[in-house]
């Protein structure tokens, strides 16, 4: 069985990326107990948002065609694809932090699908449900010889994801992070001593959509192009398995999640096409995701590394 | 301003499809206590079953259709007992998670069963009569009465029944119905039976208004949990009217905005609704 290098550098640049966006949900969920159900839908924007800015108009003459583009550098995109995912993830939270759990994610689902229409829609800006193509990669064309592209794109995938991390745990651990976390226990302790809860949880809800917008920006400048289907909601539920697998509250949990999860998904890429149930495969492979979800849950309320001072959010018996 | 009134039919429509679906969303939802992401493969799975006795056992529509409903309450009731009743004593973010995983293996083994073709029921298609500028095809005519039929029979089940009055007493405080000698583990299993059998009921329906697709009743979640929620969590008489509210909503929204953003409607009613009333529009709190 031959498996290809760059077959392996694929696989590992989307893990990275999922790892970026599950670091993102591990600070809504896991430190702040916020069930956010729009994880695609800031993935979206962040990808959109920087392909668009860092893209020329393309005159297709098909249908609708696109008629906003800003050929501005690629960092340009990187800059303001977390910016933005940011700002539509305080969008949603303003309306809808102070909504009870199960709400939240309702009202956020609602939300995501609602990006993803617009984005589907709005041709002139988007390209709708047509591939928006021709996103630049950086620095392509412009590595020495002995450097393949993946591994260098990986390497910046990496450094992203690094440097999230390192950020995320400090903040997780600095008195904000506390702060979060006794919100994530029993909101009323913090109301009482004074804390602003409704702006404690609208900083962490737009920071992890921030992250997710810059991982939406990696995906889009890698994949050159992206199109709505792209950010389904069952993106964010993979994010919720990577999350809950690998353990809520821990960093380190969501990155082996996202390690574990997307193995699983794109482990069939390194089979030979003819095995039995080879057609199968894409499906079988999303039922192992859901047995495995349901198997921690019931043997593993933890996860792998999950936080367990985190006792009455959710995981255990208990509170609501 | 006058609102063409084929927008309201259509409405009146989709709003039985949604009423329908919303009505054993919040049955499960009163007395379970957790959003179950999986009641749309649930819908996927009826509409399935209904499919394999129309088309693959070649049997008529209406047989179908009741071997369909049947298997979603069959298939709720086996999920209850081998998945989620194992979590009952964790919290109910635990089991929406859980939710999560079900519907992964449901829709995967529908996919695997059925492929992801966009299918149809063997059933006729004819042109509808036209009356006042109005279309009104024979399948829709069938929506509506089947679902108000479906409606009146589970009304009377909720209010003239000793089992459905122990629901409702369960639904609105389960401790108190267990202090009063009702057997609620029983109890919940009758519940996951209809929920099913409604949820399979309305997947069927909608597979009859368009097609059948693997992911029908997932897509089709969103503007079901906005009626659940609007007409408050547990109580079946907002749910249905929650449904209609919407589906009228969506359908005569397209008087007034580009057609395609009619599901927002769904979404705005769902945050006016909550934000303005948080127990629903009928509210007492239900929780």
């Amino acid at each position: 069985m031959a498996v290809s290098f760059s077959l392996v550098m694929v696989t590992l640049i989307i893990v990275g990326i999922y790892a970026i966006l599950a670091i993102g949900m591990n600070m809504h969920w896991g430190d702040t107990g916020l069930l956010n159900f729009a994880h695609a839908g800031f993935f979206a924007v962040g990808a959109y948002t920087s392909a668009i800015l860092t893209t020329e108009v393309t005159e297709t003459g098909l249908l609708a065609s696109r008629t906003v583009g800003f050929d501005f550098p690629i960092v340009v995109g990187m800059i303001a694809a977390p910016i933005m995912a940011g700002l539509f993830g305080l969008l949603l939270g303003i309306t809808s932090i102070r909504l009870e759990g199960d709400y939240l994610a309702i009202v956020t689902l609602a939300g995501a699908e609602t990006a993803r229409l617009i984005i589907s829609n709005e041709a002139w800006l988007t390209s709708g449900v047509q591939t928006l193509k021709n996103i630049p990669r950086p620095l392509d064309g412009s590595l020495p010889a002995f450097l393949p592209y993946d591994l260098f794109y990986f390497g910046l995938v990496l450094l992203v994801l690094l440097g999230s991390y390192v950020l995320f745990r400090h903040l997780a651990n600095a008195p904000f992070g506390r702060v979060l976390h006794a919100i994530r226990e029993d909101e009323d302790v913090p109301k009482a001593l004074g804390k602003d809860t409704g702006r404690f949880k609208l900083k962490s809800f737009a920071l992890g959509a921030a992250v997710a917008g810059l991982g939406g920006s990696l995906w889009a400048h890698y994949v050159y192009a992206i199109q709505p289907t792209m950010f389904l909601p069952n993106l964010t539920f993979s994010i919720w398995a990577m999350v809950i697998i690998g353990g809520a509250g821990s960093y380190i949990g969501a990155i082996a999640g996202a390690v574990i999860v997307t193995g699983i998904r794109q482990i069939t890429r390194f089979l030979p096409g003819d095995i039995p149930l080879g057609n199968e495969l894409p499906y079988l492979r999303l039922i192992v995701i859901g047995v495995l979800l349901i198997a921690v849950l019931y043997y593993r309320p933890y996860g792998m590394f999950g936080d367990k001072e985190r006792s009455l959010a959710g995981m255990s018996g208990g509170g609501e | 301003m006058v609102v063409d009134p084929q927008f309201i039919w259509n409405g009146l429509v989709v709003g039985s499809l949604i009423a329908l679906a919303a009505l054993g969303l919040t049955l499960l939802f009163g007395l379970l206590n957790f959003i179950n992401i999986a009641y749309g493969d649930y819908m996927a799975f009826g509409a399935y079953f209904a499919l394999a006795a129309n088309v693959g056992f070649g049997l008529p529509i209406v047989v179908s259709i009741l071997i369909g409903a049947i298997g979603g309450g069959i298939l709720a009731v086996v999920v209850h007992k081998f998945v989620f009743s194992k979590f009952m004593d964790r919290s109910p973010i635990v089991l929406l998670v859980v939710s999560i995983g079900m519907a992964f293996i449901l829709r995967n083994v529908i996919r695997i069963f059925w492929s992801t073709d966009p299918q149809y029921y063997a059933v006729p298609v004819e042109e509808g009569p036209s009356l006042l500028g109005v279309t009104f095809l024979p399948e829709q005519v069938a929506i509506i009465a089947a679902s108000l039929v479906v409606l009146g029979l589970l009304f009377l089940l909720l209010h003239r029944t000793r089992i459905g009055i122990a629901m409702r007493a369960a639904s609105d405080d389960t401790d108190l119905a267990r202090l009063r000698g009702i057997d609620t583990k029983r109890l919940v299993i009758y519940i996951s039976l209809v929920g099913g059998i409604i949820a399979a009921f309305a997947g069927i329906m909608l597979g009859l208004d368009s097609n059948l697709r693997p992911n029908m009743g997932f897509i089709a979640l969103i503007p079901i949990f906005a009626a659940v929620i609007l007409g408050g969590i547990g109580d079946p008489t907002g749910a249905v009217i929650g449904g209609y509210v919407i589906g009228i909503g969506q359908e005569v929204s397209v008087a007034f905005i580009p057609s395609e953003y009619k599901p927002v409607v769904g979404l705005v009613l769902l945050i006016i609704g909550l934000l303005a009333r948080p127990d629903g529009l009928f509210g007492e709190a239900t929780r």
